[in-house]
């Protein structure tokens, strides 16, 4: 169901492996679809239970570049992990820990 | 009711470590003349802030985890706010996360056991089960193996 619409939108640039294979799919190899990584919740596969404002390791890969947080439609974590990953990354920002913009 | 709260302030770089040190006794006389005591203090020392705050780029970051009540949060609160040399200030109550964290860890451990029982296993993991060496890394060649193929 998220498979292939999603990624078509979604998937340009953030470094996801196998684009190669998009138009294959399209032209009618319907027996093998492209590949996908199939995305997990980081904090439900590592069974991270705590999403520390002060853990500015963990948070980190959420803030790309721009330092805006990282949508879950790309990170693909869960609505609960990251509605707690959202808190912790604006408090940590308070703190001037994580940046609000990239300068 | 005593709740249990985390402060962290980040003291101007100009800051000695005598006037840090005096910060921290401030929090503490506040603390005790309102009934609180506080759990655990941690320096971290300067770091680099991840941007400008005033005209300062550095700051010295203490984390102090005090156990009271919320009117002496508000006036820790209310005096750091008017002390110039803290430059930033963040209070957080920590207690009814960290029963969640707690509840969900234990309802883990309790669901593998039991699940474990019921396949005729010991409770708990042996040394030597399950996947060897780093489990993500594993799975991270399994994915990178099947992009290759195709």
């Amino acid at each position: 169901m998220n498979g292939r619409k999603s990624f078509g939108g979604g998937g340009g640039g953030r470094g996801r492996g196998g684009q190669g294979g998009q138009q294959q799919g399209k032209d009618g190899q319907q027996r093998r679809p492209m590949f996908r990584r199939r995305k997990v919740c980081k904090f439900c596969a590592d069974k991270i239970d705590d999403i520390n404002y002060k853990d500015t390791r963990l948070l980190m890969p959420f803030v790309p570049e721009r330092a805006k947080i990282l949508p879950r439609r790309i990170s693909g974590t869960c609505a609960m992990h990251q509605r707690k990953l959202r808190t912790a990354i604006m408090r940590a920002r308070q703190l001037a820990l994580i940046p609000y913009t990239a300068e | 009711m005593n709740r249990k709260y985390e402060l962290v302030y980040v003291v101007s770089p100009d800051a000695t470590d005598e006037q840090v040190n005096e910060l921290h006794t401030q929090v503490e006389g506040i603390a005790q003349r309102m009934g609180g005591t506080i759990d655990k203090t941690e320096n971290w020392g300067r770091r680099r802030l991840a941007y400008e705050i005033g005209r300062h780029k550095e700051g010295t970051y203490v984390l102090e985890v005090i156990d009271g009540s919320g009117e002496l949060m508000k006036e820790i609160d209310r005096r750091l706010k008017v002390t110039d040399l803290v430059i930033r200030h963040l209070v957080v109550r920590v207690d009814e996360v960290q029963s969640v964290i707690d509840r969900t860890r234990t309802k883990r451990s309790d669901v593998s056991r039991r699940r474990r029982v019921a396949r005729g296993l010991p409770p708990d993991r042996q040394p030597g089960e399950g996947q060897r060496g780093d489990p993500d890394d594993d799975r991270d060649d399994r994915f990178d193996l099947g992009e290759d193929m195709r």
